[in-house]
């Protein structure tokens, strides 16, 4: 279930510019997605650092 | 290397029956954000029933002050949730970060009518709006935040569009 539409939100100069670095098409196949899904991707990305920084030896947290 | 666990974390919590609203980088990724947050960042409900629900939900995940040296006497239990408000916590299943209140956000309370809420991990989970997520991240005016906020400006243009 999706919130009512957006209230308005002043432009930001600095923001826009970053904007333009924004890889969209990630967000775009994320969207197709449930949350439920999002959130289980999201932990898959978490393991997969966790496998890496054990291999090399890395801290984490 | 400690695992973050953060489904686990939101299982936890649901389970349990906490009332509590995620919000920060696990709420982005809920919308569709693709930056990877380490740590789960909620706002909890301040009730006595719903310290109770807290307590018993994270006790056994051994949490501690994050940054904290060790050996202080921190308990984590309904007193201690009481007199505090916001607990930057370290668990077993990884780092959680507990609101009572958002700088910029409110309270449990406030929050509520400007979250979504979803089927998650077999329970209607809530996570902070999309446009209020920006509207907070905005309000603290950290540096660091800019890029986090221009991806969820996208993400936000991007939905509009569907």
């Amino acid at each position: 279930m999706e919130s009512s539409p957006p209230p308005a939100l002043a432009p930001d100069p600095i923001i826009d510019v970053l904007k333009r670095d924004v890889d969209r098409t990630l967000l775009r196949e994320n969207l197709q997605r449930t949350p439920e899904e999002r959130l289980l991707n999201l932990q898959r990305a978490l393991d997969g650092l966790a496998e890496l920084r054990k291999v090399f030896g890395v801290p984490g947290r | 290397v400690t695992p973050t666990r953060i489904v686990d974390l939101v299982r936890v919590l649901a389970d349990a029956g906490v009332e509590f609203i995620i919000v920060g980088g696990v709420a982005a990724n809920l919308h569709g954000s693709a930056t990877t947050t380490v740590d789960l960042d909620v706002v909890y409900r301040r009730t006595e029933e719903n310290l109770a629900r807290l307590v018993r939900a994270l006790a056994p995940f051994e949490p501690y002050l994050r940054g904290a040296p060790p050996g202080l006497p921190f308990r984590f239990d309904v007193g201690t949730l009481r007199r505090g408000l916001n607990f930057m916590l370290s668990t077993s299943l990884g780092a959680v970060d507990l609101f009572g209140e958002l700088i910029g956000g409110g309270t449990y309370e406030d929050l509520l009518q400007d979250s979504d809420a979803s089927p998650i991990l077999g329970h209607s989970t809530r996570y902070l709006s999309l446009e209020r997520l920006i509207v907070t991240k905005r309000a603290t005016g950290r540096p660091k935040d800019l890029m986090a906020i221009a991806e969820l400006e996208a993400l936000l243009e991007e939905r509009g569009k569907r």
